[in-house]
């Protein structure tokens, strides 16, 4: 998703620290310099800056760059009174139900598989190279198995996001799964846990940040097959606004929908990572 | 062998003619090395890097499988771990989803004990060990001295015959460590478990051990076998301090550094 790249590396608490500053200077307590955040902030601006003058400009057909004012008010229109059918919430509404029901069934599926990798050999033989032969493959491409399989209803779309879902789930299980500490596995034992019991009780909770983890790129992976899902005979749906735009070259809806679906991926990676901090306190700590 | 056959093979861990060989090494890191303790010993290994002393730890755990000789308690072979052996080691192993007192109550959890007699239980065991009222202290607010506590209250909540501890006080510093040490043998005396325990520290062997076996590495064997009477005194009620400004304990400590580093400086 939108910020899990850059910002996830591991640094030295970057806000306060002048962006200048050489790795030998001292570190000063606190500084009233140039955060990351401002930085960002600047940029964002300038971009949006640019935007608004080449289309006050008209530097570029308004067909094809509609002025950020337009994309703005295009945005209340369709809140208001919908486009292609349905309003904005009702679109917002069917993508999120798709990506929901798909992280569900990919949790359902991905977790024991990646149970399985991680806890037995035979499991890994079986369900690793199948993974690791699903993983790369773009939507697109198993879309039209999907739909000759499984035809062109709800449940297909569902699927092809699903799937996208399935290996960060099962990955991050089965690795999650594998980090736990040999001390604490034979701690475990010695104080009388069976095998099942050794899963239950301190097999998954340990891997329990690294699952959270997995779900939230998994999110991320759906959030970004949607486009690909809404392609089959959808009527409504984010994706699906976005191409009914494009067919009739309404840039200004198709824009306003990009910015939406950005927004919406930046959110549910802030719920997330919130959950995660909280259901996980200790990760981190150890 | 003989006040064996009088107390009854019940009461007994033992090790008996072990070696322990572990795939891809040219040398054996255990060669026929017997021990046995009774209930209510406090056993100490200690020796050089390399002698063997996890490695024997882990048979009697039931950890690791030897390739010549067996190990038994009560009579019975040891294949796998099982709650009668309670093993401690060097890193508190806690699990940091749960507070201090569901950790100590993980393996009443296990046997199905209901919650409020579990948390009774647990309370009474952190008392013991003197971390009252730290029940409710996630892992990661606890120090480390505070972490091997729960780790030892852990243990005997299993209600084990015999406490296994992996070198528990090794990632403490000093003034912890002896303080631990005093909880240690308080524990032992209330208890009445046996204890085998690995350690790097000599003056730790003397002050906690009722017998030290010195191993040396190579492959790992026993040089050498030293009863000792400090912890029973201390269990008589002796404080700590003067046990150790005993002259006795002075040359004891020279005696087992010796037989420690013999043969290496040669």
């Amino acid at each position: 998703m939108t910020v899990t790249s850059y910002s996830e590396r591991p640094h030295a608490k970057s806000d306060g620290v002048d962006a200048l500053s050489v790795p030998w200077s001292r570190p000063r307590p606190k500084r009233s310099g140039v955060s990351a955040r401002m930085v960002s902030a600047v940029t964002l601006l300038v971009v949006l800056a640019a935007w608004t003058l080449s289309a006050h400009l008209q530097l570029v057909s308004s067909v094809f760059l509609p002025s950020p004012v337009a994309v703005w008010n295009k945005f209340v229109v369709v809140t208001r009174d919908g486009f292609v059918d349905a309003t904005l919430i009702q679109h917002i509404a069917a993508s999120l139900w798709r990506v929901f029901a798909a992280l569900i069934a990919a949790v359902v599926v991905g977790v024991p598989v990646g149970l399985a990798i991680g806890i037995s050999t035979v499991g890994r033989g079986i369900f690793d190279p199948l993974l690791e032969f699903m993983r790369p493959i773009p939507p697109l491409a198993y879309l039209p198995l999907v739909i000759i399989w499984f035809g062109i209803g709800e449940p297909s779309k569902i699927l092809v996001i699903a799937i996208a879902m399935l290996a960060p789930v099962a990955l991050s299980t089965a690795s999650g799964v594998r980090g736990v500490s040999q001390e604490r596995i034979n701690a475990a034992r010695s104080l009388g846990a069976t095998r099942m019991q050794l899963v239950r009780h301190v097999m998954l909770p340990s891997a329990l940040p690294s699952i959270l983890t997995g779900l939230r790129i998994a999110l991320g992976a759906g959030w970004s097959t949607l486009v690909a899902a809404e392609l089959v005979a959808a009527t409504r749906g984010l994706g699906f606004m976005i191409q009914s735009a494009a067919q009739f070259l309404v840039t200004d809806v198709v824009v306003m929908g990009i910015l939406v679906i950005a927004v919406i991926a930046f959110v549910l990676e802030f719920i997330i990572r919130r959950i995660e901090h909280g259901l996980v306190p200790w990760a981190g700590k150890e | 062998m003989f006040t064996e056959l009088l107390r009854g093979p019940m009461t007994h861990l033992v090790l008996d003619k072990v070696s322990v060989h572990y795939d891809g090494q040219a040398a054996p890191a255990v060669e026929r090395v017997s021990i046995d303790v009774a209930k209510g010993d406090f056993v100490v290994l200690v020796g050089r890097s390399g002698c063997g002393k996890t490695s024997l730890l882990n048979v009697a755990a039931g950890l690791v499988e030897p390739v010549h000789g067996g190990a038994t308690i009560g009579g019975r072979p040891i294949t796998a771990p099982s709650s009668d052996r309670a093993v401690v080691f060097q890193n508190d192993a806690l699990f940091p989803w749960l507070a201090a007192r569901e950790n100590v109550a993980f393996a009443l959890r296990l046997r199905g004990v209901r919650l409020g007699e579990r948390a009774h239980r647990a309370d009474a065991l952190l008392a013991l060990v003197k971390l009252d009222g730290a029940g409710d202290k996630r892992i990661w607010e606890l120090s480390g001295g505070m972490r091997q506590r729960v780790g030892l209250a852990r243990a005997m909540a299993a209600e084990p015959e015999f406490l296994l501890l992996d070198e528990p006080l090794g990632a403490l510093d000093a003034l912890t460590r002896e303080r631990m040490q005093t909880t240690l043998l308080d524990l032992w005396t209330a208890s009445h478990v046996g204890v085998l325990m690995v350690t790097h520290g000599i003056e730790e062997a003397l002050v906690l051990a009722t017998r030290i076996v010195v191993l040396a590495p190579g492959p790992g064997r026993v040089v050498r076998t030293f009863e000792t009477g400090f912890s029973r005194r201390y269990a008589a009620g002796e404080a700590i301090r003067s046990i150790k400004a005993d002259p006795a304990f002075a040359a004891a400590r020279g005696e087992l550094t010796d037989a420690i580093f013999e043969g290496e400086a040669a």
